[in-house]
């Protein structure tokens, strides 16, 4: 039951194991997130954001100060993130929980209080040192801040970001950068140096140890554009002029050194089949570029060889006109007049065989793609010399580091990670850097560095359900717009905030609700679902377990009924079903109920009415009109409406009863609005032989559908006088 | 299980009118659910009201038994919970009402349900159906498990009859053709051959009236 005196975030969500398997019990999303953020927690939290838009935003302020702690850059990862849908059991269903875009809703609102959020405790303990000043690095920094230390980054460039600072504006707007960055520095006490190149004469790992740094993070990135190659060659032609890396050209527009036509009445080849390549391609489209791509990958990406960018992006950039050529290699590159004029591309036939990366390439089969302009986006490589002149490389030219701690086998102290370790996501960059200030703190603590590191996930499966919800559709601007009128803002329109409770409310809630909580954190429960059996009272017939959405019900004979409560969500419909009054939920025992319905009767004038509703309908207070005969009682599912209570409140002398379930399409749970329905149709009809069917009424209202949920109240209060009045005369 | 329903609320207080003080007697037996505590404690409150809108006060006690077939469970359950009551209402099957006229003559019961027949619940139809007709003479194993004296409505040995009409049994469209199912298990099983024998009617001796164990 609601009791609003409950402080926010008390329900510290804690971690599951699974009994069968010994891992970590997680829902997939919160296990594909490389900083294990609480998706469904936070998706909860904004199913049930208030109606009122200033306590919402107060809500999502909260919402957003608790997923700070685990990962300060989250608005910058919301525009370019999205590992979580990947693994999403929607997607399977009708699409992933579009959890990027409500991590963007909650940056929105964020990002303007962020200015004002209070620093954090100033460091007490040893200098660290940070290399680069990217994801990795920033990641590194906060979480040694956090844990007291004095972070500094050493930042080759003029600003920070790293890797972030090729992202085009328009999918990530470089002052969601400027303002999470800048307003990191000063909430964590993390010091900067700018202009500080590592190795190549100037500084090296003694001279930071000299200057007082006890331990370093190493987190340079791969600054350096791959050249092409054929087998291990470099690619004639490289040096003709039009020749270029596309890196430097996301680069250089981000930086504003491009014109906006530069590439007007020009034909542009992008080589490169990532999402990098589709961000230079799209990033030549809105300088006037006619662009064609070309990438060894071919269009299918189910198979091994399928091109690695994401669909978003290669739909993205075919609608704004981005021709994209499959299966090709480039061989040589062709001028005239040491002018770039074309490439020569032979049949890939194969991209990746059991060594790894390693195409395979038909020269029978060849053809020439002509073009002014020859971008090439084909990966990137870490300074080797710094690395080498420190000694921290295998006898195979690789690094040589230990992947659990991230420390350096060559150097004690020395901790390497993010993309110069390998290449990936921004989040997983961002993970490294969190694992190596773990290691810093152990190094620095002299304690052991790997014990109890070693973990393993299990994913929840997805709960049964009646309907699945449509995924949202992306709102993209029209190509039209995209490309001429503001080519590099962002073209992806947000959600408003009903939007993004009605996609958070898609979420199904797969992991356990111990490491979720949002419920406890809104005061909606005292705790954790939890199911009591009387183990004298039961009498074997098994509903439970037939009832139970999540198979968290047990029955062995001769044994009562048993409970995994990791899998229980606390909905209540086996409590209704119980014929034998066997079992007890957790906030919602009989006994508290039976006492809220008598204290309830107590203060309301006639006619009285109670209401019995689902938690998750999120509805509007009962004042004004309301306010004196309608009380509710809020339920955490309609499933646990019990026909007992009904009857108690009859008894009571509450006049008329009604149910406020969601729409069974709404309904979170398999049955539980269904089975709410059949229940009470049944006491409906036992009603009408006694004449009181008129006094109870069950109907849908949709998730924060006020009007429906208003015009109910009013329909059914005038019934009830109605009655009243009949059975005066 | 045993397959009842709920007597009509109406036909129940015109029973239990005559009397104030009322035992409600629930089974945790064969019905589904289970008409346990939970439905004696729902009947009470139902009849409380029932009886206002008559002006006539109950009072109710509600109590489970195990199984109200068996005499030696209903007297160890009721017996302590006699004082003061003048009617007794059983939630069981029929045997219920009969075992507590049997223990305590001197107290009138009365039945709060219908008994139907012996079936199972459909439970996405939300339905109980009729599976075994208790002939004394099980022909399952013949049947391929499929029972034709409760299940056709002629309750034919040696079936289909000319009234099967595409799975479908001519007395109701939405009853299956027993006779239809048998042969369509018959034959998943291979075992069709068995529909070649002849079967003699059911001895209706071996029912009777009374079994030795």
């Amino acid at each position: 039951m609601a009791s609003q005196e409950v402080p926010v975030w008390v329900g510290e969500v804690e971690e599951v194991i699974d009994e069968a398997s010994g891992k970590v019990y997680l829902p997939p999303c919160q296990i594909a997130c490389p900083l294990g953020e609480d998706i469904q927690r936070n998706n909860g939290m904004i199913a049930l954001l208030p109606l009122d838009p200033g306590e919402a935003s107060r809500q999502i302020i909260e919402i957003g100060d608790e997923i700070y702690e685990k990962n300060p850059l989250f608005p910058i990862c919301s525009y370019i993130c999205g590992l979580c849908e990947k693994d999403c059991n929607y997607k399977d269903q009708t699409g992933a929980v579009r959890r990027t875009l409500l991590l963007r809703f909650l940056a929105e609102y964020y990002l303007s209080y962020l200015k004002t959020k209070p620093p954090i405790a100033a460091p007490t303990r040893e200098k660290v040192a940070v290399i680069g000043g990217g994801p990795g690095g920033l990641m590194c920094a906060y979480t040694l801040s956090k844990k007291g230390y004095q972070a500094t980054i050493l930042e080759r460039n003029s600003e920070l970001g790293g890797a972030l600072r090729y992202i085009p504006q328009y999918r990530l707007p470089q002052n969601v950068i400027g303002t999470t960055l800048n307003n990191l520095l000063r909430i964590a006490h993390i010091e900067v140096n700018f202009g500080v190149s590592m190795g190549d004469g100037s500084k090296t790992l003694d001279n930071l140890k000299k200057d007082g740094y006890k331990a370093v993070f190493i987190a340079t990135g791969t600054p350096i554009p791959r050249p092409l190659t054929i087998g291990k060659e470099q690619v004639t032609g490289a040096d003709l002029a039009g020749v270029m890396f596309g890196l430097n050209l996301l680069y250089d527009t981000n930086q504003g050194k491009v014109s906006p036509q530069l590439f007007k009445g020009k034909r542009v080849i992008v080589v490169g089949g990532g999402n990098v390549a589709f961000d230079v391609a799209r990033t030549a489209r809105r300088v006037g570029g006619d662009v064609c791509l070309v990438c060894l990958e071919c269009e299918d990406k189910s198979c091994k060889d399928g091109i690695p960018a994401d669909l978003e992006e290669i739909e993205g950039g075919t609608e704004e006109g981005i021709k994209i050529t499959y299966s090709r290699g480039v061989e040589e590159i062709i001028g005239e007049d040491g002018k770039f004029q074309k490439i020569k591309c032979p049949r890939c036939t194969s991209v990746f065989d059991e060594s790894g990366f390693n195409p395979e390439l038909d020269r029978s089969d060849v053809i020439y793609l002509e073009g002014d302009v020859l971008l090439v986006t084909i990966g990137q490589a870490l300074e080797r010399a710094f690395f080498q002149q420190e000694g921290l490389l295998d006898e195979r030219g690789r690094l040589d580091i230990d992947p659990l701690t991230l420390m350096s086998n060559r150097q004690e102290g020395i901790f390497i990670g993010g993309d110069v370790r390998r290449v990936g996501f921004a989040a997983e960059a961002m993970r490294d850097g969190v694992v190596a200030a773990e290691s810093m703190d152990r190094y620095l603590n002299g304690k052991d560095l790997k014990a109890g590191r070693e973990k393993e996930y299990k994913a929840a499966a997805i709960p049964k359900r009646a309907h699945y919800k449509p995924q949202p559709e992306l709102m993209w601007a029209p190509v039209e717009e995209r490309l001429n009128i503001e080519p590099f803002e962002p073209f992806e329109k947000g959600f408003t905030l009903e939007e993004a409770a009605a996609e958070a409310r898609r979420c199904l809630c797969c992991g356990p609700c111990v490491s979720c909580k949002a419920c406890i954190a809104l005061g909606l429960r005292h705790g954790s679902p939890k199911i009591e059996v009387d183990e004298d009272a039961c009498v074997r017939c098994g509903n439970c377990a037939f009832y139970c959405p999540y198979e968290a019900v047990k029955l062995v004979y001769p044994g009562a009924a048993s409970f995994d409560l990791v899998y229980c969500k606390g909905c209540g419909l086996c409590v209704a079903k119980c014929p034998a009054m066997a079992l007890k939920l957790e906030s919602w025992e009989r006994e508290r109920i039976s006492a809220l319905i008598s204290k309830l009767s107590s203060e309301m004038e006639k006619p009285k009415i109670l209401v019995f509703r689902c938690q998750w309908g999120v509805f509007p207070p009962l004042d004004g009109e309301f306010s004196k005969n309608i009380r509710a009682i809020d339920l955490p599912c309609a499933a646990r409406v019990d026909i007992l209570h009904i009857l108690e409140a009859f008894q009571k002398g509450v006049d008329g009863v009604l149910i406020a379930a969601c729409p069974e399409e709404d309904c979170k749970r398999e049955r539980g609005s269904r089975e709410a329905q059949r229940s009470v149709a049944a006491l409906q009809e036992r009603l009408g032989q006694i004449g009181f069917q008129e006094r109870l009424h069950f109907c849908t209202v949709a998730p924060r559908c006020v009007e429906v949920f208003d015009k109910e109240l009013a329909q059914f209060s005038q019934r009830i006088a109605d009655v009243l009045a009949k059975e005066a005369t | 299980m045993i397959v009842t329903t709920q007597k009509p609320l109406d036909e129940i207080l015109d029973f239990i009118s005559p009397y104030k003080y009322i035992l409600i007697a629930g089974c945790d037996g064969c019905t589904q659910p289970p008409r346990s505590i939970k439905e004696a404690e729902t009947l009470s409150q139902l009849l409380e009201l029932g009886g206002r809108q008559r002006n006539k006060e109950f009072t109710f006690k509600a109590i489970t038994v195990v199984k109200q077939c068996d005499s030696y469970l209903t007297a160890t359950a009721l017996k302590p919970q006699l004082d003061d009551v003048e009617a007794v209402l059983s939630l069981a099957c029929g045997l219920g009402p009969q075992t507590i006229a049997e223990l305590f003559p001197d107290i009138p019961v009365f039945p709060a349900q219908n008994t139907h027949f012996i079936g199972m619940e459909e439970r996405e139809a939300g339905t109980l159906e009729a599976r075994c007709a208790a002939c004394g003479d099980c022909l399952l194993a013949l049947t391929g498990g499929i029972c034709p004296v409760a299940r056709c409505a002629k309750s034919l040995l040696n079936g289909p009859c000319g009234g099967s009409k595409n799975g479908k049994c001519e007395v109701d469209p939405d009853k299956d053709c027993a006779w239809m199912l048998i042969y369509e298990r018959l034959k998943q099983q291979g075992k069709l051959d068995l529909l070649k024998e002849i079967r003699p009617p059911i001895d209706h001796q071996l029912s009777g009236w009374r079994v030795r164990p």
